[in-house]
């Protein structure tokens, strides 16, 4: 049986899987494209982090809100003049994905120029860890759990308690019959793109302190995230959190057991799920 | 009128064709006389990409090193030559490090390559060895090897390739260094990426040497990407590992560091293969408490205890410190580059002075094997004729330093043993 610290390790890996998961099956339900450069919006927000901090002296959960609200309007600039473009007739998916590849490395090579490629860190913030008898826990993981619920719980009154939402919600399950009713579907992209990037961002945000900041972090979660929407299944908001809880603790308790190979675990199980279960978890069945 | 045509046209091409031989006279015509001689050294390095840093940090020493050796140079057979760096960005991959290498045999005609350090090797040696280019390098990356180990070096298709930093065997002295340092410790662990190969060659010859010493030791390996160490600092933790060696990556020795201290293992030292890029961001990354006592590589060579240097080249070294700190107008405290491109350099140097040549290629090679040679990390000898098939290993004083406040502090040295 693993020591507490990895469960609470898994907890925390779980925290940011599911933030990151939530955002892009968010923007795959309206927009039916899945975001290659999500991860560099991750990127991106603990860059705006840092550099609130360390450059502008503002408190670490203002620079956090700045983050979000920074880099959510960039992706709804990328939405507005990228992807809005080459959803429209005449183009298809393919060069959707490839702009969005593109935008990644784009994303990257940008931070790596203007921010230099060193590690960066933000061990100031929130220092110091809640001793547990046998172990410790940061506080500044502990931030990243709180943080977590505060957004989930956040997205649920907004997608089920609000006008806002209730107008994502129609425009995922039925598009036309949506505009039929006057909810304006691009508008509704617009704003969809904009949270889930600035949801991409506060989850690169709060791991800032926790991690290092370089303008390479944004690749494994973007690839862990992207196995939690395939084991929770595309398109379901509930599979994402379910599917980011699984790996957070499939990814540390597999590590503790078996080492570097979890990482070959972890794909293979994402295999095996999509010749069983395609649709994951709760997703719809393919027809 | 077509005779007047006829006379232009031969004018034109014959001024064509003297423009075209005074250039190439221009470019290989010696140098105003009473001047020192130029001669190019190249060294592909990764200026971009994700090792750019490790590129771009020595670079305020290593041009202040060549401003104050350049300022006597040195003599080979009643001439001055001076040295002139060109670097080449390789990108720390195999294609950029072939790219590289042909535009600095081809293109800058260089006959001497050094300071080389990025993991393509390979591809480097395929273009340098069939132009007779002597390549200094390192040991120590899977294809760095012999072959004789499941490695790429070969002598006999590879005779210009001098190790000039011996990785591998370095190493291994950290190993010995850290245990010397620290003789009440209960386990080493030892932790690497996958990316150097999980129980490749060279981590069963460290392992042989380690088992022979009766070294107790717990062994690691993390995927590549790894920001998450918990689950392995458990495991060093649950080996009774009091003492940690990382091989990684600055961010993965960074990070291991900080997480360990968080989870409560503050008696858990740790230590990195590499030179401290510069205390501040330890400190930044891993908090200043978890940063304290943290082990690194050391080159500073005036205070090596164990390791005679030149005074020259410590007083050499001193001054470029200084003329880095003068010029990034902060303390520059780097010392990697010490044991690394000035050393390679001096190498050369003196084996081109013992050979009395400076272009023949396969006289100074012959010069290179099995010599001695005084250098910025003390004296050597060329060795390895047995263990790499030719005597072109050079040794180190394998120095480590351990952080205190806001320096580094001498901690220990096991410096290498010739090879057989």
């Amino acid at each position: 049986m693993p020591p507490a610290e990895i469960w609470i390790d898994g907890l925390v890996q779980s925290c940011i899987y599911m933030t990151m998961a939530f955002g892009m099956v968010l923007v795959f339900s309206i927009l039916g494209i899945l975001n290659w450069a999500h991860g560099q919006f991750y990127m991106l927000g603990a860059f705006v982090v840092y550099y609130a901090i360390t450059a502008a002296g503002i408190p670490f959960p203002i620079s956090l809100l700045i983050s979000g609200v920074v880099v959510g309007g960039l992706g709804m600039l990328v939405e507005k003049f990228v992807i809005e473009r080459l959803t429209s007739p005449g183009y298809g998916m393919l060069y959707v994905t490839v702009a969005t590849l593109a935008l990644m490395f784009f994303f990257e090579g940008a931070a790596g120029m203007a921010f230099g490629l060193m590690d960066k860190g933000l061990s100031t913030v929130l220092p110091g860890v809640l001793d547990l008898g046998s172990f410790s826990v940061s506080y500044q993981k502990i931030a990243v759990i709180i943080f977590t619920l505060v957004i989930m719980i956040s997205m649920y009154i907004v997608l089920n308690r609000t006008k806002v939402g209730l107008a994502i919600r129609a425009a995922a399950q039925e598009p036309v019959a949506a505009s039929l009713y006057g909810i304006s579907v691009g508008r509704v992209s617009l704003i969809v793109m904009g949270i889930g990037c600035a949801l991409a961002a506060m989850a690169g945000g709060i791991m800032a302190p926790v991690y290092t900041t370089n303008p390479f972090m944004g690749r494994i979660p973007m690839i862990m995230s992207l196995l939690a929407i395939i084991i929770g299944g595309l398109g379901s908001l509930t599979g994402a959190i379910v599917g980011g809880i699984i790996l957070g603790f499939l990814n540390s308790v597999i590590a503790y057991h078996l080492s570097y190979v979890s990482e070959f675990v972890l794909f293979l199980l994402v295999i095996i799920i999509l010749l069983v279960r395609p649709q994951g978890l709760f997703g719809a069945p393919l027809k | 009128m077509k005779k007047w045509y006829n006379v232009v046209a031969i004018l034109m091409a014959t001024v064509i064709v003297l423009g075209i031989f005074a250039i190439g006279c221009a470019k290989t015509a010696p140098p105003q006389p009473g001047g020192p001689i130029t001669i190019n050294i190249g060294e592909p390095v990764a200026l971009s990409g994700s090792a750019a840093p490790w590129g771009q940090i020595p670079t305020p020493f290593r041009e202040a090193w060549f401003e104050v050796f350049n300022r006597e140079g040195f003599q080979v057979g009643g001439k001055t030559y001076n040295i002139k760096l060109i670097q080449v960005d390789d990108q720390n991959t195999p294609e950029g490090g072939a790219a590289a290498a042909k535009q600095l045999v081809f293109g800058d005609k260089v006959r001497f390559i050094a300071g080389h350090w990025t993991w393509n090797f390979s591809a480097v040696a395929a273009v340098t060895n069939p132009a007779k280019v002597i390549f200094v390098t390192r040991t120590g990356a899977p294809d760095q090897l012999p072959a004789s180990w499941g490695g790429l070096y070969d002598p006999k298709t590879m005779p210009y390739v001098v190790f000039g930093t011996p990785s591998q065997e370095e190493f291994t002295a950290d190993c010995f260094a850290l245990i010397k340092a620290y003789p009440n410790y209960k386990r080493l662990g030892l932790m690497d990426s996958v990316q150097s190969g999980v129980d490749s060659a060279g981590w069963r010859a460290l392992k042989k040497e380690l088992d022979a010493a009766g070294i107790r030791y717990h062994n690691e390996w993390f995927a590549v990407g790894t920001s998450d160490f918990t689950p392995y600092i458990t495991r060093f933790a649950e080996a009774g590992c009091n003492l940690v060696f990382v091989a990684g990556w600055v961010g993965e020795f960074m990070l291991f560091s900080k997480q360990r201290w968080e989870m409560g293992y503050k008696d858990m030292k740790v230590g990195c293969s590499g030179p401290f890029v510069d205390i501040n961001i330890y400190k930044a990354v891993c908090g200043p408490d978890a940063a304290q006592g943290l082990i690194g590589a050391y080159y500073d060579n005036s205070q090596f205890k164990e390791t005679k240097v030149n005074p020259k080249y410590i007083a050499q070294c001193q001054e470029a410190l200084r003329i880095a700190a003068e010029k990034t107008g902060k303390p520059y405290t780097y010392t990697g580059e010490i044991a690394w491109l000035p050393s390679h350099v001096l190498i050369l140097v003196q084996a081109m002075q013992k050979a009395g040549t400076v272009d023949d290629t396969d006289a100074i090679m012959k010069a290179i094997r099995g010599g001695t040679f005084d250098t910025t990390i003390g004296k050597w000898t060329m060795s390895g004729e047995k263990t790499y098939g030719s005597a072109v290993v050079f040794g180190s004083p394998a120095p480590l330093c351990t952080i205190q406040g806001d320096k580094e502090v001498y901690l220990s040295e096991y410096p290498t043993k010739p090879l057989p």
